[in-house]
């Protein structure tokens, strides 16, 4: 029979390494229904109870250097069904935040700290995104029953603040006319600001909290300084 | 956004024209408006999204699992830009069976991860035919426009 030590290094084990996760870990009953209920469980050794074990035991180098945090979507099905209301997608970011920045996978980190300094993932200059938003602008009142369309940029006290999802200014910019469309049919009073527009939030993805705040701050700040009261954030 | 797009429609500020597609739609849940969000804010965004389909369309069905019980999409949690991409298809499959199974021509979700997600991987599963619109698009494609 195969010897606990010769599976792990059992030196490693230490519960007190996490001890300062709210998610409620150590209730982890092992019954697996989190791992039946996940569609990722399989991929590369993965199943969310495997995880939550990992993290029980305090194997931190294993967790936080492992892909399984990153594969993982957050989607919340293995919370739902835990007996145990274990908190695992929460604890998942937790662990993503543990990860040196440098290291964190992809493009998000680079596209957060982009956000960070120039307002938006893209790093696109205030010149340009007015542009692209005016240039979109024209198609649509180019459209029967749109004529005279105009994009409201930083429209003091208007009723609603529209965040902008920075694909929606990069490949997709079609998809931006759809809300326009409606506020338009609507005769809504609306407005998007010209600069720190960025609709999505990657410190959500990476666990940054810091940057979160930053990013919900400056929605925040554009609502005080053009006095909206409403907020359409459909990223 | 839910809420907006009901009291447009309630209000009479907008006019739907209910008849502009005939195709068999499904409706996907995004795990941050349903699950996420019952479980964050105590109320999950189910019947909202399920009242303006039933405004926008004659024939739409529901993909089984639904609501609380719905599968992700395999594109939420940044799991777009991580470069994982072999592991995000595949995360896809289950989505892509349901969808599959209702026989609908046309997805319809509210959410950019989801759209993007699904738009991507379609094609890996022979569904290339398959439309995927967001319910704010599907709302504007059917403006009546005085």
């Amino acid at each position: 029979m195969t010897k606990p030590d010769e599976i792990m290094d059992l030196s490693q084990i230490d519960h007190g390494v996490f001890r300062s996760f709210p998610f409620l870990q150590d209730h982890c009953i092992t019954c697996g229904i989190c791992s039946s209920s996940c569609p990722v469980s399989g991929i590369d050794g993965f199943d969310p109870r495997k995880l939550v074990r990992l993290i029980s035991l305090g194997m931190k180098d294993e967790a936080v250097d492992s892909r399984w945090p990153w594969i993982c979507t957050m989607c919340g099905k293995c919370q739902y069904v835990c007996p145990m209301d274990i908190h695992i997608p929460d604890l998942v970011r937790a662990v993503r935040s543990m990860r040196e920045r440098d290291k964190v996978p992809g493009i998000l980190h680079k596209g957060l700290e982009a956000a960070i300094r120039t307002g938006n993932n893209l790093g696109l200059p205030k010149e340009d995104f007015i542009f692209i938003l005016e240039d979109v602008g024209e198609e649509i009142a180019e459209e029967p029953g749109f004529e005279g369309f105009t994009v409201p940029i930083d429209k003091d006290g208007a009723n609603i603040l529209t965040t902008i999802h920075n694909k929606l200014v990069n490949t997709h910019t079609e998809d931006l006319k759809h809300w326009w469309k409606i506020f338009y049919a609507a005769g809504e009073d609306w407005t998007v600001p010209s600069d720190q527009w960025e609709g999505t939030n990657w410190g959500l993805f990476t666990g940054d909290d810091q940057a979160m705040k930053t990013m919900v701050g400056r929605i925040a700040d554009h609502m005080d300084r053009l006095k909206v009261k409403n907020l359409l954030w459909p990223e | 956004m839910f809420d907006l797009l009901i009291k447009y429609i309630r209000e009479g500020r907008i006019t739907l024209d209910k008849s502009k597609y005939d195709v068999l739609a499904t409706y996907h849940d995004p795990c941050n408006y349903g699950r996420k969000a019952e479980r964050l804010f105590g109320h999950g965004f189910f019947d909202e999204p399920r009242w303006v389909m039933d405004q926008c369309l004659e024939n739409w069905v529901d993909l089984y699992p639904d609501r609380n019980d719905q599968f992700c999409c395999g594109g939420g949690g940044g799991t777009m830009t991580t470069g994982y991409n072999e592991e995000r298809i595949y995360y896809g499959r289950k989505k892509m069976e349901q969808i599959k199974a209702t026989g609908a021509g046309m997805v319809v979700v509210p959410c950019h991860s989801c759209h993007g997600q699904l738009n991507n991987i379609k094609k890996e599963y022979g569904m290339e035919e398959l439309t995927v619109k967001y319910l704010w698009e599907l709302v504007a494609d059917i403006l009546v426009i005085n």
